[in-house]
C-alpha cells in the first residue's frame, strides 16, 4: 500500500502548498486559481455534461488518430524490418518526412481540411507514426541473430519464426515506441484543438481563456496531466503482462 | 501421417531403441538394457565428406577435406582457433553452403522412414528464447511434430532426462548458465536426432559444471546411439568423451586418432593423459612450425 501511495506524495503536497499560497494571498487568484476553485469548476463542468462531451470528443480523436498512425507505423516498421526491398524503397522518404516538425504542417492542414475532424486525425496520426515506426524497425533489427538461426535450424517456418522469435524479441522496443507515441498523441491533439476546433478539451480551454475563466484553463491542463498518466499506466501494465519473461520488467 | 515416434507413450528420448519397433505394445523404459545395446545401428547417421572446400571472400577455410564418420561414433574435432573446425561443423549441418566438394549424410532406413529431424546442433551459447518458459523452449525442438500436448509431454520427458523436470515452468532468465545449457541439450535431443553437432557447447561453463555436463552428454549418447560430432578447443574434453579425435589444421584433417580407452573413463587415466599430451604436442608443434 505504501509503495502505491509514495508516487502521489509529491503531487498532493504541491496541491496543498498551492492552495495554502492562494488562501494566504501570496498569489492572486485572477492568474492562478486555488485548487479548490479548480475542483469546483470541474464539478460544474461535469454536472452540465460539458466536460464529458469535450473529454469524449478529445479521447475519440486521440485514439482514432493513434490507431491510424500507429497502425501504419507498425506495419511499415515490420515490413522494413523484415524486407530489404521494402526498406530500400521507403526508408529514405520516411526519414526525410520525419525531420519536418509535424506541427509546422498546421497551416497547411487547416487549408486542406478546414477545422474539421480530418485535420486533427491527420496531425495525430502523423505525429504518432514516427516513434512507432522507428522503434518497431529498431526492435526487429536488434533481435538476436543467433536466436533466428536457432529457429531456422529447428525447422520453424517463416511465419513461426516471426511469431515465436522476431516479434517477441522486438516487443520491448515496440513498447518504447508506444509510450513515446502516446505522449505525442496528447501533445498534438491539444495543440491542434487549441488552434482550430469547435469541441474538445483544447477548445474548452481556449473558450475559457476568452472569458477569463482561469479555473477552467487550469482544469483542462490538470486533465491533460491525468490523461497522460493514465495512458502511461496502461502501457506499463501491458508491458508487465507481455514482458514478464524479462527481469527488467518483472516488478511487483 | 502421425509418426510412430510421436505416440504419447514414447517420450522422445527413449525412442532410439525403437527405431524398428512399430508394435505399440513393446515396453519402453528399460534404461539399463539400453546402455548395453549395440549403439549406432539403430539410429545414428553416417557422415561422408569428400574434397570439401569453403572460401570466405577468397580466403580458403576448408581446403579439400575428406572424412568419414560411421553411424553412432562420437567424434571430437580439435584445432587452434581459426583452423576451420567450426566451419566444418556448420557445413555438415547445412548452415553454410560449401564452395566445393560433397557432404553425404546417410541415415539408417528405419530413421528415414520415420522422417524425424535428422540433425541437431547445440551452440556455444544456449540460445534459448527468453520469452518462452523452459518447457516451451525444449518443445522448440519438436517444431512441426505432433500436437501441442504431445510436444509438451515429450519436452517434459526430455527435461527430466537432463535433471531439470522441476524447472519446466520457469523463465530461462532464472536459470544458471549450466542449467540453460542443459535445457539446450534437452531441446537438441527431444526429437531424437540421428546426428548431434556440438559447437563448443561447454566453453562458457565453469570447470565443475563442465565435467558434470560431459558426463551427462556421454550418458545420453550411450543410451540413444546418435552420431555425435563435438567441436572443442579443450583437448582434455575431447579425450574424455570421444571415440575418435580429429585434429584440423589449415582446413584439412592433420591427425586422426582413435581413443580406445574403455568407458566409463576415469579422469586422470594415464592412457588418456598420454593421448592428450600427444595431441597437444601436435597442436603446439604446428604453431612453432
Amino acid at each position: 500500500m505504501n509503495r502505491r501511495l509514495t508516487p502521489w506524495l509529491l503531487p498532493v503536497a504541491l496541491l496543498a502548498g498551492w492552495q495554502a499560497a492562494v488562501t494566504a494571498g501570496l498569489v492572486s487568484n485572477r492568474f492562478m486559481p486555488a485548487p479548490l476553485d479548480v475542483a469546483r469548476a470541474g464539478l460544474a463542468a461535469a454536472s452540465t455534461g460539458e466536460l464529458w462531451t469535450n473529454l469524449g470528443v478529445s479521447a475519440l480523436r486521440a485514439l482514432a488518430g493513434f490507431a491510424i498512425g500507429g497502425g501504419i507505423g507498425f506495419t511499415l516498421g515490420l515490413a522494413n524490418g523484415l524486407s530489404r526491398i521494402s526498406e530500400r524503397l521507403t526508408d529514405t522518404s520516411v526519414q526525410m518526412i520525419r525531420n519536418i516538425p509535424h506541427l509546422s504542417l498546421i497551416p497547411l492542414v487547416i487549408l486542406w481540411f478546414g477545422i474539421g475532424e480530418e485535420a486533427k486525425l491527420f496531425l495525430v496520426a502523423l505525429g504518432v507514426f514516427f516513434p512507432i515506426y522507428a522503434n518497431t524497425l529498431h526492435g526487429i533489427r536488434s533481435v538476436d541473430p543467433g536466436l533466428v538461426e536457432m529457429g531456422r535450424v529447428y525447422g520453424m517456418s517463416r511465419f513461426e519464426l516471426f511469431r515465436r522469435v522476431v516479434l517477441p524479441g522486438a516487443l520491448p522496443s515496440i513498447f518504447v515506441g508506444l509510450r513515446y507515441g502516446l505522449g505525442i498523441m496528447w501533445l498534438t491533439l491539444i495543440v491542434a484543438e487549441t488552434i482550430s476546433a469547435s469541441s474538445g478539451l483544447g477548445y474548452m480551454a481556449m473558450q475559457a481563456r476568452e472569458f477569463m475563466l482561469v479555473d477552467v484553463v487550469v482544469l483542462a491542463i490538470l486533465i491533460y496531466a491525468l490523461l497522460g498518466k493514465l495512458a502511461d499506466a496502461l502501457t506499463r501494465q501491458l508491458e508487465r503482462v507481455t514482458l514478464s519473461w524479462n527481469p527488467a520488467y518483472r516488478t511487483a | 501421417m502421425l509418426l510412430d515416434a510421436l505416440r504419447p507413450d514414447l517420450p522422445g528420448l527413449d525412442r532410439a531403441r525403437h527405431a524398428d519397433a512399430d508394435s505399440k505394445s513393446e515396453p519402453v523404459r528399460d534404461r539399463a538394457g539400453a546402455a548395453t545395446r549395440p549403439k549406432g545401428a539403430a539410429r545414428g547417421i553416417a557422415v561422408t565428406v569428400r574434397d570439401l572446400r569453403k572460401d570466405f571472400d577468397g580466403h580458403s577455410v576448408i581446403d579439400g577435406l575428406d572424412l568419414h564418420i560411421p553411424a553412432g561414433q562420437f567424434t571430437a574435432v580439435v584445432g587452434r582457433s581459426g583452423c576451420g573446425k567450426s566451419t566444418l561443423l556448420r557445413l555438415i549441418l547445412g548452415l553454410e553452403t560449401p564452395s566445393g566438394g560433397r557432404i553425404g549424410l546417410e541415415a539408417p532406413e528405419a530413421a528415414s522412414r520415420r522422417n524425424a529431424p535428422s540433425k541437431r546442433i547445440m551452440f556455444q551459447d544456449p540460445r534459448l528464447l527468453p520469452w518462452a518458459r523452459v518447457v516451451d523452449n525444449v518443445a522448440v525442438g519438436l517444431t512441426g511434430l505432433g500436437s501441442r500436448a504431445e510436444r509438451r509431454d515429450r519436452a517434459l520427458a526430455a527435461l527430466a532426462e537432463v535433471g531439470l523436470a522441476d524447472k519446466a515452468g520457469q523463465w530461462p532468465a532464472t536459470l544458471s548458465g549450466g542449467q540453460r545449457q542443459r535445457v539446450a541439450l534437452a531441446r537438441a535431443l527431444v526429437s531424437g536426432p540421428g546426428l548431434l553437432a556440438l559447437d563448443e557447447p561447454l566453453g562458457a561453463l565453469d570447470a565443475l559444471t563442465r565435467i558434470g555436463m560431459q558426463g551427462l552428454i556421454e550418458r545420453i549418447w550411450q543410451q540413444q546411439g546418435f552420431t555425435a560430432l563435438l567441436v572443442t578447443h579443450d583437448v582434455a574434453e575431447a579425450v574424455a568423451l570421444a571415440d575418435r579425435i580429429l585434429v584440423v589444421d589449415h582446413g584439412r584433417v592433420a591427425l586422426d586418432v582413435r581413443v580406445d580407452v574403455p568407458r566409463p573413463r576415469r579422469r586422470g587415466d594415464p592412457d588418456l593423459a598420454a593421448l592428450e599430451g600427444r595431441i597437444l604436442e601436435h597442436l603446439l608443434g604446428e604453431q612453432t612450425a
